[in-house]
């Protein structure tokens, strides 16, 4: 198939070939979706909250400027409904105990051991990112798993790009410590 | 940025790999396509509604028109609103170039044949016109 841009897609849904729509979900889902279950931390909730923003975007599509990057203007979508659900939905505080001592613990769903060393470290950040606020979480996950630099950041979450700097540089401080300490506890427990 | 905080980045790379991220789960395009189509579905029909009864509301409010108008417009009385605009449509001499089409095909037309033909022309270009309109 050919490669169309997003705007080839929006055109034709505003001309009102709505399956075109599709092209677009399917391009940006696995970015939306990733975005969203960072920030939420669970699977079912990130699904719902993903499938609500690409039809907010879907309904609101005359109102895209076609200046500007749809894919910013999709996760700007994402991000502030995540965030406003997380905001509303306050989970209790994480313990330290509520993690998996070691990469053994992932080992019965995982191929090879070096697979399990993935898992677990796949679930320590996520673990860690459930620890931070939900602010830090949508800065940490649009930095290291969108790739984005801090002016996209700015325009997808509207904080200033040094405001971003300073949060994302406490965000990181506090994930290290938190990740420190459950290797900590890893040490303890294999002692 | 300072070497303690590059130190601090570099950890966390090392547990985040951007291979890693979620994928959306299966049929998730379907789900979404789904909602949509629920959602277009009403506004389209209701749409339709409105056009299916505006060239009949149309209709409808020119023949009332019509007909007040005609009441309106005492028959003979010259200082009447409408009486100049009756006047200009009487004034109005229509001539079509005669035709013999007789001497052509043997055939005996009656002279009205043209006034058909061209009112038909007329209609059709005014139902393209239309339909070109509420098509939109």
């Amino acid at each position: 198939m050919d490669y169309k841009g997003d705007i080839f897609y929006i055109e034709q849904i505003l001309a009102g070939n709505i399956n075109a729509f599709s092209y677009i979900v399917d391009r940006h889902k696995n970015k939306a979706y990733n975005l969203s279950f960072r920030i939420c931390g669970n699977h079912e909730v990130a699904e719902e909250l993903t499938q609500d923003s690409f039809l907010k975007a879907y309904r609101s599509l005359r109102n895209f400027k076609m200046k500007s990057s749809f894919a910013t203007w999709l996760y700007r979508i994402v991000y502030n409904t995540t965030i406003s659900y997380v905001r509303i939905k306050k989970k209790g505080v994480l313990s330290l105990e509520d993690f998996p001592a070691d990469a053994t613990d992932f080992i019965g769903n995982s191929t090879s051991e070096e697979e399990a060393e993935r898992e677990y470290r796949n679930s320590l950040i996520n673990f860690a990112l459930q620890k931070i606020n939900d602010e830090e979480r949508g800065l940490i996950s649009l930095f290291y798993y969108e790739e984005m630099s801090t002016d996209e950041i700015s325009d997808v979450t509207g904080i200033s790009k040094s405001n971003i700097k300073v949060k994302l540089f406490r965000a990181r401080q506090k994930m290290i410590e938190i990740i420190e300490k459950v290797e900590k506890k890893k040490l303890i427990y294999h002692e | 940025m300072n070497n303690n905080e590059k130190n601090k980045e570099d950890i966390l790379r090392q547990y985040i790999s951007v291979e890693k991220i979620e994928k959306a789960p299966e049929g998730f395009t379907s789900k979404v396509m789904t909602r949509v189509m629920l959602e277009t579905i009403p506004s389209m029909a209701a749409e339709r509604r409105w056009k299916r009864y505006l060239v009949p509301v149309i209709s409808a409010c020119v023949t009332v028109l019509l007909i007040v108008s005609a009441f309106l417009i005492p028959a003979g009385q010259s200082d009447a609103p409408a009486t100049s605009v009756i006047k200009f449509f009487k004034s109005i001499t229509a001539s079509m170039p005669e035709v013999s089409l007789s001497s052509i095909f043997h055939l005996t037309i009656p002279s009205v044949t043209m006034y058909v033909i061209v009112g038909i022309f007329i209609l059709t270009l005014f139902d393209r016109a239309l339909y070109g309109i509420f098509k939109r």
